[in-house]
């Protein structure tokens, strides 16, 4: 069973690093064991406590964006029962469940698999350098696409993002929304982030920086829940008490929230590098000092 | 976009199909399809009933549509 302390530490650090680009899971084996807290990743109870936290982090995504979730269900719904696409919205929630069902399937059919990595500190520092390397990828490729754009346009733009030619969700092909979806699917790796692969997978699709984040925060939103609520029963007897595991959800969703609104404000204007530095650096450490 | 019958019956199949196994995975307690003792796979029983909503709402959109003018 994991002490109470213990199991805020991880709330708070699943808080930060859920929607920020450098996946919580990753976070959540490596950093236990780079600053020497003695607990076992493998014990039955590691993955339903993260599991429980999710489920704060993805009630702070749907808080966050309750106005688009509202229009994104109606739409879901008018669009299933009439087996065709209106409008904005409704185009909007086909589009999540397109880009959600890759993750969902192969997650389900490979969760046994995918548990053991959990275990392995070692093989979430090298994923965790893989997902800095996406991230730097991705940010390479747009600085590329915006100098050829910049090249071609006779405008003279006080940022980079001010181009027209890049998009918000609306101007996503479902087709796309497929592709990123595939792409989400790599973050059941510890040590690759959801957000951070889809954001990546959003700016390569030409989305604006700010709405990259807004289609992997919306994409993450239905997978984070499930896995919380399909995983919280298996906590049976490792089960913290219940004041502990909702103040830990509630402290990872509090803490999420303010991540999000952080990292949202931060993309008007920034850039995934320093991301890509930090998870590149975090997993060289994790290789270096975890034996 | 036009519709494709063909498609949408098959879609409609692996919904039943997909509506059965979740019906199986309700009531019956299993340990040959999945792991561990025998139990009510829960976890198993919601994915394919989510599934099975997928697949109908999949053969909806695939089916031929009269045209409104």
């Amino acid at each position: 069973m994991l002490g109470a302390g213990l199991i805020l530490f991880l709330a708070a650090l699943q808080g930060v690093t859920e929607l920020f680009p450098v996946s919580s899971l990753g976070h959540a084996v490596v950093v236990p064991r780079l600053i020497g807290l003695n607990f076992n990743e493998t014990s039955p109870a590691f993955v339903p406590v993260l599991a429980l936290l999710h489920i704060g982090t993805a009630a702070a995504l749907l808080f966050l964006y309750r106005r688009d979730w509202v229009r994104i269900i109606r739409g879901f719904i008018r669009a299933a029962v009439r087996g065709r696409i209106d409008d904005p919205d409704q185009r909007l929630a086909i589009m999540l469940v397109v880009g959600t069902i890759p993750t969902g399937i192969i997650g389900f059919l490979l969760q046994d698999p995918l548990k053991s990595l959990f275990g392995d500190p070692r093989a979430a520092s090298v994923f965790l350098i893989v997902n800095g390397g996406i991230l730097f990828a991705a940010e390479m490729f747009r600085r590329r696409d915006e100098r050829r754009r910049a090249v071609a346009s006779t405008q003279v733009l006080a940022h980079e993002e001010d181009d027209p030619g890049y998009q918000g969700i609306d101007g996503l092909s479902l087709r796309t929304a497929l592709i990123v979806g595939f792409f989400q699917v790599g973050a059941l790796l510890p040590g690759i982030s959801r957000s951070g692969i889809t954001m990546a997978a959003g700016l390569v699709a030409g989305l604006r920086h700010e709405e990259a984040a807004r289609f992997a925060f919306l994409l993450a939103t239905p997978i984070i829940l499930a896995a919380g609520l399909l995983e919280v029963p298996n906590l049976g007897a490792d089960a913290p008490t219940l004041g502990v595991g909702i103040g830990a959800a509630a402290l990872a969703g509090v803490v999420a929230y303010a991540s999000a609104r952080f990292l949202l404000r931060y993309l008007r204007l920034g850039r995934l590098d320093p991301f890509a530095y930090y998870c590149a650096a975090l997993g060289a450490a994790g290789l270096v000092f975890i034996h | 976009m036009r519709g494709s019958r063909p498609l949408a019956i098959a879609l409609l199949a692996l919904a039943v199909i997909f509506a059965l196994a979740a019906i199986f995975y309700f009531t019956q307690k299993t340990s040959f399809l999945a792991s561990g003792r025998p139990a009510i796979h829960w976890k198993h029983a919601i994915v394919f009933t989510v599934l099975t909503l997928l697949a109908v709402v999949a053969a909806n959109f695939a089916r031929p549509k009269s045209i409104n003018v």
